[in-house]
């Protein structure tokens, strides 16, 4: 497979689960707010201002807008052009790659990027961020998951499907972090939390992970944090756990490689290994209260090196001289 | 599609009989079903110089042009003369030069051309063949005689319109389809992938071949990615190839480098290697032309066949197939001045109001004039131009390009079309029955190129004569 093609799968999977993400994050958010305050046009500025930083995107959302309701920072999240992970930019970018690898893919993939795409693009932002649609969320996450979907029927599983899954399942871990991390903003966001709305905020990071009925089945208790932090990040059978979500990314780089997950070829696999194994062996209490804050901090962290070691290893190969090679081996 | 009398031509009864059964809205539904699966599929080219919406879908008409069978055996013929003769011309002008030395054309006018490559003189290429695929464009004249109006012998491209419009019309009408009679146009790619095997260095039994684009900005990158899909060959692109120290060319995979033997290269002569020509090219691959003139490479089409389309050369073709073949041509090309001649400078100038000019190197329907219409400053503009530069134009009568029944917004209604048939030269010539009919939607308007307000219509060959 060429190199430009691995890197074009990689990352028109990865900004697809991006998209969907964003949704998922501005949902969870806007719903916790929405516990609190009446309306979406009464959420002061002040309150997604966490957010906006998480996201590492504050300070381009205040170089943008003068005005900062909370109309503006949806508008900014879904569908600001300036902003590149808006989600019409994330959509438009995985577009362009799919779009750079179309004889690749199957004629069903690129159709359903490309529907997500019109879709958005003949969108009304105004209309849909006014009076935050709810639905217009249920759609964009319906559109990646049916892209998905297609992609495991319709795409060969071989070598381009591992770099899909390898996309996916790295913005997907991170992602699974950076929404639980959103309840540490929410705390430091009011001064008071009453157990009511701890209560709320929880059960919307369960549905912002689409981890509500599942939690219910898990420990068919009342939601607690602590329980919700073990789901989201140790549970091996939770599909959207960080745990589930890097052992799977270790099986496609793997795959790739063709080497035992024994051991390991190449550095995206040292640093994957490494980091299953941490979490493998922490227990619920390494996670309770506020000591899992740094370990997500340091998850994260670690998928930035793996995304960049993976890259290293196959997407820009040096260019080696066949005849150079030759020289050497014989000299 | 009428007889100048007004009554139907024999070959389009049956699709008007069909056509009437139809009401207006369920025209008007099929239609839209059409375009929306054009959109969907991103069935789109890219408008240069239009920032917000830069993909637009070609716009197709849903009456096709019919061609019976025996008019097409004739542009057939004509055709497959025309290419043979080409390739015997680029290989002259890149060996001997025996034309030239014969006088038969003015050596200044080649030697000067500006797609002219001197570094390839004395370079063999695989098989003697420089157009592997040729897209001639063809007019009818008011006596229906058809008349050639360029050759286009470097990348061709619309082919994949050509394909889709079908696929499309076959969609649009299931029933009707399979009883018109129409010639099959879809084993193209299969015949395209051939002739690239032909050309394999060494005559290697199994080459690796690949289709090389500029990328996913050019204008027909839809058409790259499907021909490459197509034809169950790699899409490279100029970063994903390297020639290393033996001349060979590699692709750069995740298991590490391939060589690869034959590229079917949409990339302009200029463009290609940033060694040879363009030194500021990103998109081509230094080394290439290293690697095709040491045999390493089967490249199609080949360096320096802009030569033979250059639109002072085309005048000459006539000639060149008296020439190489002794026979005279088939089809006849339109009647043309060149103003490098004192005699044509002249009559250029003082007619110009009635006539067409073009520049010999553009396409697209770019730098040229159409006088009849053009304004009194445009056409002046345009004198100084020819005159400061004589070789670079040639002039021409306007030809009123046949017109042909099309669905528009206010329904039926004339439209100027031209003919784009695709030629495919390998161990054989092989022209595929059909092509790319282009129309001018404008209302008046002559020119047909997509870039322009140009559309396309389904072209049908018929296995009979009506």
């Amino acid at each position: 497979m060429l190199c430009r093609v691995a890197d074009s799968l990689f990352w028109m999977s990865r900004y697809i689960e991006r998209a969907e993400s964003t949704v998922r994050l501005l949902d969870v958010t806007l719903q916790s707010l929405l516990e609190t305050e009446h309306s979406t046009e009464d959420i002061d500025y002040s309150l997604w201002r966490p957010l906006l930083a998480s996201l590492g995107d504050q300070e381009l959302f205040e170089s943008l807008y003068t005005e900062k309701r909370s109309h503006h920072v949806t508008e900014f999240l879904l569908f600001n052009k300036e902003n590149p992970s808006s989600v019409f930019s994330t959509v438009a970018v995985a577009r362009e790659n799919s779009r750079m690898i179309r004889d690749q893919i199957s004629s069903e993939m690129w159709e359903v990027i490309n529907r997500l795409y019109l879709f958005l693009k003949n969108s009304d932002p105004e209309l849909i961020t006014r009076e935050m649609n709810f639905s217009f969320f249920q759609q964009i996450k319906e559109y990646s998951l049916l892209f998905q979907g297609i992609t495991e029927a319709t795409f060969l599983h071989k070598l381009g499907y591992e770099f899909i899954i390898c996309g996916r399942q790295i913005e997907r871990a991170d992602k699974t972090c950076r929404i639980l991390d959103t309840k540490r903003l929410m705390i430091s966001m009011s001064d008071e939390v009453d157990d009511v709305v701890d209560t709320a905020q929880w059960a919307a990071i369960l549905r912002g992970c689409s981890a509500y009925e599942a939690y219910h089945r898990v420990f068919a208790d009342e939601i607690e944090g602590d329980l919700v932090k073990t789901l989201l990040v140790l549970s091996r059978d939770f599909p959207r756990s960080v745990l589930f979500s890097i052992t799977r990314l270790q099986t496609a780089l793997h795959a790739i490689s063709k080497c035992p997950t024994t051991h390991f070829v190449n550095e995206a696999e040292r640093l994957v290994g490494l980091l299953i194994s941490r979490l493998q062996y922490s227990t619920p209490k390494d996670l309770a209260g506020d000591k899992v804050y740094p370990l997500l901090g340091l998850i994260e962290d670690e998928l930035g090196e793996i995304a960049v070691a993976l890259s290293d290893t196959y997407m820009f190969s040096e260019i080696v001289d066949p005849a150079a090679e030759v020289a050497e081996t014989t000299a | 599609m009428f007889e100048s009398d007004g009554s139907v031509r024999p070959h389009y009864k049956n699709l008007l009989e069909r056509f009437n059964e139809l009401s207006e809205d369920e025209f008007h539904q099929k239609k839209s079903a059409v375009d929306l699966s054009f959109l969907h599929q991103g069935i789109t080219f890219t408008v240069y110089g239009d920032s917000e919406s830069t993909e637009r879908i070609f716009p197709f008409d849903m009456v096709p042009r019919v061609i019976p069978n025996t008019e097409w055996k004739h542009l057939e013929r004509g055709l497959e003369q025309r290419i043979r003769a080409l390739n015997l011309f680029l290989h002259d002008v890149y060996h001997e030069q025996k034309i030239l030395k014969d006088k038969i054309i003015p050596s200044e006018l080649v030697l000067g051309a500006k797609h002219f490559r001197k570094a390839f003189m004395g370079i063999d290429v695989p098989r003697d063949i420089y157009i592997h695929i040729c897209g001639t464009d063809l007019i009818r004249d008011d006596k229906g005689d058809y008349l050639v109006l360029e050759d286009n012998g470097r990348c061709p491209s619309g082919v994949s319109y050509m394909l889709e419009n079908r696929q499309a019309m076959k969609r649009a009408f299931p029933r009707f389809f399979p009883s018109a009679g129409v010639k099959s146009v879809l084993d193209y790619p299969q015949r395209l992938l051939s002739a690239l095997r032909h050309i394999a260095p060494n005559g290697n039994p199994n080459p690796t071949v690949a289709v090389l684009t500029p990328g996913v900005y050019n204008s027909a990158y839809f058409e790259h990615c499907f021909l490459a899909r197509q034809m169950g060959v790699e899409i490279v692109e100029g970063r994903d190839l390297v020639v290393s120290k033996d001349d060979c060319i590699y692709m750069r995979t995740t298991e590490g480098l391939k060589q690869v033997d034959v590229l079917y290269r949409r990339i302009d002569d200029d463009f290609i290697d940033p060694e040879v020509f363009r030194k500021d090219s990103l998109l081509g691959v230094p080394g290439l032309v290293r690697a095709y003139q040491k045999g390493n490479l089967g490249l199609a089409n080949s360096i320096g066949t802009g030569v033979a389309d250059d639109k002072v050369i085309y005048c000459y073709v006539p000639a060149m197939i008296k020439y190489y073949l002794g026979e005279d041509a088939i089809l006849p090309n339109v009647e043309t001045w060149l103003p490098f001649r004192d005699v044509d400078l002249k009559y250029t100038l003082e007619n110009m109001e009635n006539l067409v000019v073009k520049a010999a190197n553009e396409a697209g329907g770019y730098g040229m004039i159409i006088g009849p219409t053009a304004s009194k400053k445009e056409l002046e503009e345009f004198r100084a131009k020819v005159k400061a530069e004589p070789r670079n134009y040639i002039s021409q009568t306007p030809i009123s390009l046949s017109r042909h029944p099309t669905y528009g917004d206010e329904g039926f209604d004339g439209r100027h079309i031209d003919l784009r048939p695709y030629i495919i030269c390998g161990e054989d010539v092989n022209i595929i029955p059909g092509g790319l009919t282009r129309v001018a939607l404008r209302k008046g308007s002559l020119v047909v190129n997509s870039s322009q307000g140009g559309g396309s219509k389904d072209t049908w060959v018929l296995n009979a004569d009506e």
